[in-house]
């Protein structure tokens, strides 16, 4: 069963489009990852699911939500999901519980089962020490924690999140990772931006490219490697930083992309690019399996565009 | 599909409560420092201005000892400046820098949801800041209690008045300074002519004509009369003009203010 459609979406403001011609099917249970750089256009898109974004009147689009759209229905979609914003805009003035209290009276939750409800949350995302915390007390990853906590209040059958992430240590990425497997795993739906790659090859199903607002590619993260880039990498620093500079590559299979400082030498095969590494009479190189970073390099360019 | 789900979203006047809870309890976290100024500032009023200042005004306006004029004004003018301080900076704030808007707008709420529910917590804002006035009032013994009672929905009235003003102008501001226009502007001289500090029955013509316009000027003439028990049919005009323009402006903010929430 679907629980999200997007058709031909197309979001325009003023003269930027931000969202062109997007479509993509989001299965229910499944985690769906929208991947693309900033101002790829993975806000915009996120937003108009839930109502606090319109999509362009003039489109023929569709966007069909536990089979509501968003915007005719914006109360039945955002009742159904939670949704955690880019930034925590948590109340400062409130404790960690009371931050929750005030939500809780949003979805008409009883105040009795409200804090049962906090006190199960705060423990399934190891917060339940700091219960009575100020704000201010706590550490980016537990506010991020906080802010997941707030959108699981009223149990959604959706959970919308926009990089929840970003600048976090290792240990609190792993462990929000672990805690939205489980989620997962439990039957919730998953819709998350992200523009680490890591963070999408770990916990997403699919996985949808975005770049200047366009769909690139779609597929589950294995595949995507799998179709679009050779499996090893053998990366060396090239001698004069900030040039690029074409090597030859005399090597057979073996694919050469040199940019920013970088040569990369890509294969199929393990045993080519060693050959290769041995040509370099003992300059450093670093040889490791391709990973997302690498597709989704290939497939949005290497620069920077006007939105970055 | 699931279908009947989505339809136990709560209802309007849960929605427009849980907004209402949100700025209560966050207004009541610090509830000395929130709380105390209300009182103090009209008793450092009457304390400076209606007993040093008062004692060389002899003549009675509008029939009322000074102290007595003046402290009817201050009922409102105190809903006014809190409701208009709410709904400008404050509002700006949640909006710009504390994205707080950006989190209650994923709960079950609609943009006009929660604006409606800002400028009904800024009525509550008014009536607090009036009835504080109103206990300093009646502790000197200028005002008497129970008619005066009444006086504290005058500044709901007002505070919600002011509250749909304010976000009307804050749905066309960019930057924060920009309220300063508004305050000095607007607000202040609307604190002069009035009715509050002298009668606007004495001021030359076209300024009278400008008076009657202005919002405060209605408020300050319905709250004179409720502590006073002195009605009569003109501030049935008064009232009219309060609805009107809570309906027309509070119409024009919410339509304003909604596309800058939902873009």
């Amino acid at each position: 069963m679907k629980v999200i459609r997007v058709s031909e979406i197309n979001k325009t403001f003023g003269s930027v489009r931000a969202v062109c011609g997007l479509s993509f099917e989001v299965e229910q249970g499944a985690c769906f990852g929208l991947l693309g750089s900033n101002g790829a256009g993975k806000t915009t898109m996120m937003k108009m699911i839930y109502g606090k974004a319109t999509r362009d009147k003039s489109c023929q689009g569709q966007i069909d939500v536990f089979g509501y759209d968003p915007a005719r229905d914006e109360l039945a979609v955002k009742y159904l999901s939670g949704v955690v914003p880019q930034e925590d805009n948590l109340d400062e003035e409130l404790n960690v519980i009371q931050n929750l209290l005030i939500y809780s009276k949003f979805y008409a939750l009883p105040t009795r089962v409200a804090r049962e409800r906090i006190a199960s949350l705060l423990a399934f995302l190891e917060l339940s020490d700091k219960a009575k915390s100020k704000i201010k007390e706590l550490s980016g990853g537990m506010k991020r924690r906080l802010v997941i906590a707030r959108a699981l209040l009223n149990d959604p059958k959706l959970l919308i999140l926009d990089e929840p992430t970003t600048g976090l240590d290792p240990q609190v990425r792993h462990v929000i990772w672990e805690k939205l497997r489980q989620l997962r795993s439990q039957g919730t739906t998953i819709l998350l931006t992200t523009h680490y790659m890591e963070e999408a090859f770990q916990i997403c199903d699919t996985v949808l490219i975005m770049d200047k607002g366009e769909k690139v590619m779609e597929d589950s993260p294995i595949r995507l490697l799998e179709d679009n880039i050779e499996r090893y990498v053998l990366e060396i620093p090239d001698g004069e930083p900030g040039r690029t500079v074409e090597r030859e590559c005399s090597v057979e299979g073996v694919r050469l992309d040199c940019a920013q400082g970088m040569c990369r030498f890509y294969s199929n095969e393990l045993d080519r690019l060693k050959e290769v590494a041995e040509t370099l009479s003992g300059d450093p190189y670093y040889l490791r399996q391709a990973n997302l970073e690498d597709v989704f390099l290939k497939a949005t360019g290497r620069g920077l565009n006007e939105t970055q | 599909m699931r279908r009947n789900d989505g339809f136990a979203y709560p209802p309007l006047r849960q929605r427009l409560y849980s907004v209402w809870y949100r700025h209560m309890r966050v207004y009541t976290r610090n509830l000395l420092s929130n709380g105390l100024p209300p009182f103090l500032e009209p008793l450092l009023f009457l304390v400076g201005v209606g007993l040093g200042l008062g004692r060389y005004i002899t003549e009675s306006m509008e029939g009322l000892a000074y102290i007595e004029f003046l402290g009817t004004g201050l009922l409102v003018t105190t809903a006014m400046f809190t409701a208009s301080f709410e709904c400008t900076y404050g509002t700006f704030i949640r909006l710009e820098y504390d994205r707080v808007y950006d989190g209650m707008l994923a709960a079950p709420i609609t943009a006009s949801n929660l604006i409606v529910g800002e400028i009904l917590w800024a009525g509550t804002k008014g009536f607090f800041f009036s009835f504080a006035v109103l206990c300093i009032l009646t502790a000197f013994q200028i005002l008497h209690l129970p008619q005066a009672l009444l006086a504290p929905f005058v500044g709901f009235l007002t505070g919600v008045m002011f509250a749909s003003m304010s976000l009307l102008v804050t749905s066309f501001v960019k930057t924060i300074n920009h309220f300063n226009f508004y305050m000095t502007g607007f607000l202040s001289p609307m604190f002069f002519f009035s009715g509050v500090v002298f009668p606007v029955s004495n001021l030359p013509p076209t300024v009278r004509f400008v008076a009657e316009i202005v919002p405060l000027t209605h408020a300050v003439r319905l709250a004179r009369a409720a502590c006073t028990s002195r009605y009569d049919v003109h501030l049935l005009g008064d009232l009219a003009y309060i609805a009107v323009f809570i309906a027309l402006v509070g119409a024009l903010a919410v339509r304003r203010l909604r596309r800058r929430l939902v873009n």
